[in-house]
């Protein structure tokens, strides 16, 4: 039984991380349409840019700022760059599921030589581990709890008081009614991107710094919890992907307590197929937003 | 000639039987469509006569679209049945529908728009020994007899609509109105007894209007049955006998245009002249 | 120098059946079937689980079930049944009225589930280290080390993948080829005009992934190892990319692209002399491919040889006047 109340307090730090990418991930599908499946690389490529100044005896938390820049970056030249272009082109779905593949792929490989295939940690210390019952979570989770909830309330007040935030839910729901209505929906887009980088950059970082190690190869294996997280609370919805996001941080935790760590990969898995079959609108949204259109 | 004005003798909400006459070809009783607690159709009843064009006419979103979806069996209903031809259809899918004779066409252009036209055609052709997996692997020699059948079929179909020429075009490269030929002789591919037709004047240049109302006359003359959703008034004035309104997913009146001008609820649901 | 050519051409023979059963479901029926691998795979370890002798043999080193030391061409025809057998339950998945993109990466995600859960369990399939003495076909009557067996094995696999060649040729250039493509086009007008596009599209699910199991068998039979790391998800990628850069629908774009692709890359990068840190090759080739596929779809999305447009001959006169009673307006 402590064992589970372990997990919960374990499923804390996971549903930061994952809430923090998957509100990103998810915004960048519901501003443009488009699933980034090159998101894990660039929170690996972002935990490295912050590993390159923390190694050089940076601290954890200038170096955390540097990836979430490095990671902005990256993701708006990477849209400019390859995706709106293909976009506009009229490249239908499959093949931006196969570009975003294939962007991953270069990504992964360009990183591999420059930064070579052993994995590396964070220069940080850990802090003192707080227990409460059976939970023992270091400083540093903790820390990185309140990343995660800082980050959200931001989120939050843009989305509902500043007006790039209602311009950004204005062109995620109807980019051609938003337009009309003189709203620069290309400026949004590029601010978006630039944004929700600076999520996936500080996901990335958070999530090294969780880590005894990471890799080249860590960046698909965060990929797939951050889409079924934000599967779960309906694509596109920044408030769905924070629920999505305890949801699963929770029950990886769990099943890898119960079951077996190398399950903990499993299951978020199958909850993502499960999601994607059975209930693509995700748990949480009224219409069917996303059955049957492409 | 069909008869005209008498078939306003159903009385859709008493669901009565036609005052003697032929048996209707697709009859439909109670229907209702909903999602999300809304009625886009809700109870109703219908009798589609053989060998004439019935109109079904009503303002936007009064659940015309839907209504054809469902008897067309597009989208599955949430109450009520469908008969034809004396047959329950209610839990048909589309594609049997289809093989029994009752085929629909589409308002958005539904083209296969990377094979050419007669490739289109060919491609309803319901008969062809080469369409199964078997028939197939067994080669051309097993089913060459039948293909070189439709093809001629096929090109006759393209010749009476004046499209030969258009035979090895792709189909995407055609205007609106000949694509909306092409479907309704696509459709024909398949000998049908009753053709729903939804909007096929949306979308078309005005002078292909008066050709497609003409093939639809000539059509309903060789014994077709067709039943057409359209907003163009002037051309179901033309075709439809009987006219069937609907508005907010019910039945509001039936008959020819004329009578249907004089009842006022009419005429203040359609708020068109 | 033989055994070098041998091995390139029974994995040209594989690679061009395993492109020709993603051109049948890809290319023509519009079928994403993103976890192709999982046939492949499923194929290999069929038929290495019906030809190896129980795992209690060779010192028992690897663990997995069945080993029934069945004779060729038996385990062959069970990767075949196997492959045919999987594929109705993953085909319920591909079947459900999914936005494209969505279907694409639950099917992923499913290949690697499969990855993971045959890893993790060890007892089943030797887990990670994966099944290796898998015998060869005939090789308790012919000796299977000598330049004879390998040439007879690379020619046998060139022309079971040519047979397969035909047999997809005929499915694509027949009337049923046609209601896939017009399946492809538009499903709900092919619903409307008769077509039972499940029925079509677990038929063609079916026959590619026997084809796709078929491959296996025949590279397990080469190779006579197979394990998890064979059969990433990043292969599914390698044959779509091929699929690509070949032409879609069309079978001898499939070809072209199985001979581009996955066999002349990893060939054309061969004869580079070794350079920079280790890994740093594969590296490339990986970044090239990635390129290729961005490269194909910006500049050239229908590929070298795109579908062609299909010309019916002329009619005869006599044919015309006889049908002529359809019309006459």
């Amino acid at each position: 039984m402590s064992l589970i109340v372990a997990a919960l307090g374990f499923g804390l730090v996971s549903m930061s991380i994952i809430a923090i990418a998957a509100v990103g991930f998810t915004m960048q599908f519901g501003i443009t349409n488009m699933i980034n499946l090159a998101y894990g690389q660039v929170m690996i490529a972002s935990a490295y840019a912050a590993y390159a100044l923390n190694s050089r005896g940076v601290s954890i938390w200038l170096s955390l700022l540097a990836g979430a820049v490095f990671g902005a970056v990256f993701s708006f030249i990477l849209n400019r760059l390859v995706y709106a272009p293909f976009q506009r082109k009229g490249t239908n779905l499959i093949g931006m599921v196969i570009i975003s593949l294939a962007v991953s792929l270069v990504i992964a490989n360009v990183l591999l030589p420059i930064v070579g295939y052993y994995s590396v940690s964070y220069h940080l210390n850990p802090g003192p581990t707080i227990h409460a019952g059976s939970i023992a979570l270091t400083g540093v989770q903790l820390a990185i709890i309140g990343v995660a909830v800082v980050t959200m309330l931001v989120i939050h007040a843009l989305l509902r008081f500043t007006r790039l935030g209602k311009a950004m839910r204005a062109t995620a729901a109807n980019p051609t009614l938003a337009r009309n209505c003189g709203i620069p929906t290309s400026r949004v887009i590029d601010l978006a991107w630039l944004i929700t980088g600076a999520l996936c950059g500080i996901a990335g970082v958070v999530a090294g710094m969780n880590s005894d190690s990471f890799s080249v190869a860590s960046g698909s294996e965060f990929l797939i919890p951050i889409i079924a997280a934000s599967v779960l609370g309906g694509a596109g919805h920044p408030y769905g992907a924070m629920i999505g996001a305890v949801i699963i941080g929770e029950m990886t935790e769990i099943s890898a307590a119960i079951i077996s760590p190398e399950y903990k990969q499993v299951a978020a898995f199958v909850a993502l197929v499960l999601v994607m079959v059975l209930r693509p609108q995700g748990l949480l949204a009224k219409r069917g937003a996303l059955a049957a259109a492409g | 000639m069909p008869v005209d004005t008498d078939v306003v003798a159903l009385n859709p909400v008493a669901g009565g039987e036609p005052a003697g006459g032929p048996r209707p070809l697709l009859v439909a009783r109670g229907v209702s469509r909903h999602f999300e607690g809304m009625h886009a159709v809700h109870d109703v009843s219908i009798d589609v006569l053989p060998g004439h064009i019935t109109g079904l006419i009503g303002p936007n979103g009064a659940g015309k679209s839907t209504f054809l979806a469902v008897l067309a069996g597009t989208l599955p209903v949430s109450a009520g049945t469908i008969t034809f031809d004396g047959n329950d259809i209610t839990g048909l899918p589309a594609f049997q529908r289809a093989r029994q004779g009752l085929v629909r066409t589409f308002q958005l252009p539904s083209e296969f728009g990377q094979l050419t036209v007669l490739e289109n055609l060919l491609a309803a052709a319901p008969t062809n020994r080469g369409d199964s997996l078997f028939g197939a692997l067994l080669g051309k020699r097993y089913w060459g007899a039948d293909e070189d059948r439709l093809v001629a079929q096929a090109r006759a179909l393209l010749e009476r609509f004046r499209m030969s020429p258009k035979e090895s075009d792709y189909a995407s490269s055609l205007s609106g109105g000949q694509k909306r030929l092409l479907e309704i002789m696509r459709a024909l591919m398949l000998q049908p007894r009753l053709l729903l037709l939804d909007e096929p004047m949306s979308g078309v240049h005005p002078s292909i209007v008066g050709e497609i109302a003409a093939y639809c006359e000539a059509l309903r003359d060789e014994g077709l049955t067709i039943l057409i959703v359209e907003h163009e008034l002037h051309m179901i004035e033309r075709l439809g006998n009987p006219v069937i309104v609907m508005a907010q997913g019910v039945v509001i009146g039936q008959g020819t245009m004329t009578a249907l001008r004089q009842q006022r609820e009419i005429v203040d649901a359609y708020l068109v002249g | 120098m033989t055994y070098y050519l041998t091995t390139l051409l029974v994995y040209a023979a594989v690679d061009v059946l395993a492109c020709l059963a993603i051109s049948l479901q890809f290319g023509y029926s519009g079928i994403v079937n993103f976890s192709f691998i999982i046939f492949q795979a499923a194929g290999a370890y069929t038929a290495a689980v019906l030809s190896l002798p129980k795992d209690t043999a060779n010192g028992g080193f690897q663990t997995y079930v069945l080993g029934l030391h069945l004779p060729f061409p038996v385990p062959w025809i069970g990767a075949i049944i196997v492959g045919a057998l999987l594929a109705p339950p993953i085909g319920l998945v591909v079947l459900r009225r999914l936005r494209s993109d969505y279907q694409a990466i639950a099917m992923l995600v499913i290949s690697v589930i499969a990855s993971l859960m045959i890893t993790n369990t060890p007892a089943f399939l030797d887990g990670a280290a994966g099944l290796s003495l898998v015998p060869q076909p005939l090789s308790d009557i012919f000796n299977p080390y000598s330049q004879s067996y390998l040439w007879v094995y690379a020619i046998g696999g060139i022309v079971v993948a040519a047979i397969i060649f035909v047999v997809v040729q005929r499915i694509i250039n027949s009337p049923y080829g046609r209601s896939l493509r017009a399946m492809r086009e538009n499903e709900l007008a092919a619903g409307a005009l008769g077509k039972n596009a499940v029925a079509l599209k677990m038929t063609v699910f079916v026959v590619g992934g026997a084809i796709a199991a078929l491959s296996g068998a025949i590279l397990v039979g080469f190779i006579t190892t197979w394990a998890p790391s064979t059969w990433l998800y990043p292969e599914t990628l390698i044959l779509f990319a091929a699929v690509i850069v070949g032409g879609r629908g069309n079978n001898y774009g499939a070809v072209l692209g199985a001979l581009l692709v996955p066999v002349g890359f990893e060939e054309a990068t061969r004869y580079l002399p070794p350079f920079g840190p280790p890994g740093l090759i594969p590296a490339i080739e990986w970044v090239c491919i990635g390129g290729l596929i961005l490269g194909f779809l910006w500049f050239r999305p229908r590929g070298v040889i795109p579908e062609r447009r299909r010309i019916f001959a002329p009619a005869k006169p006599a044919a015309v006047l006889e049908e002529s009673g359809a019309g006459r307006h």
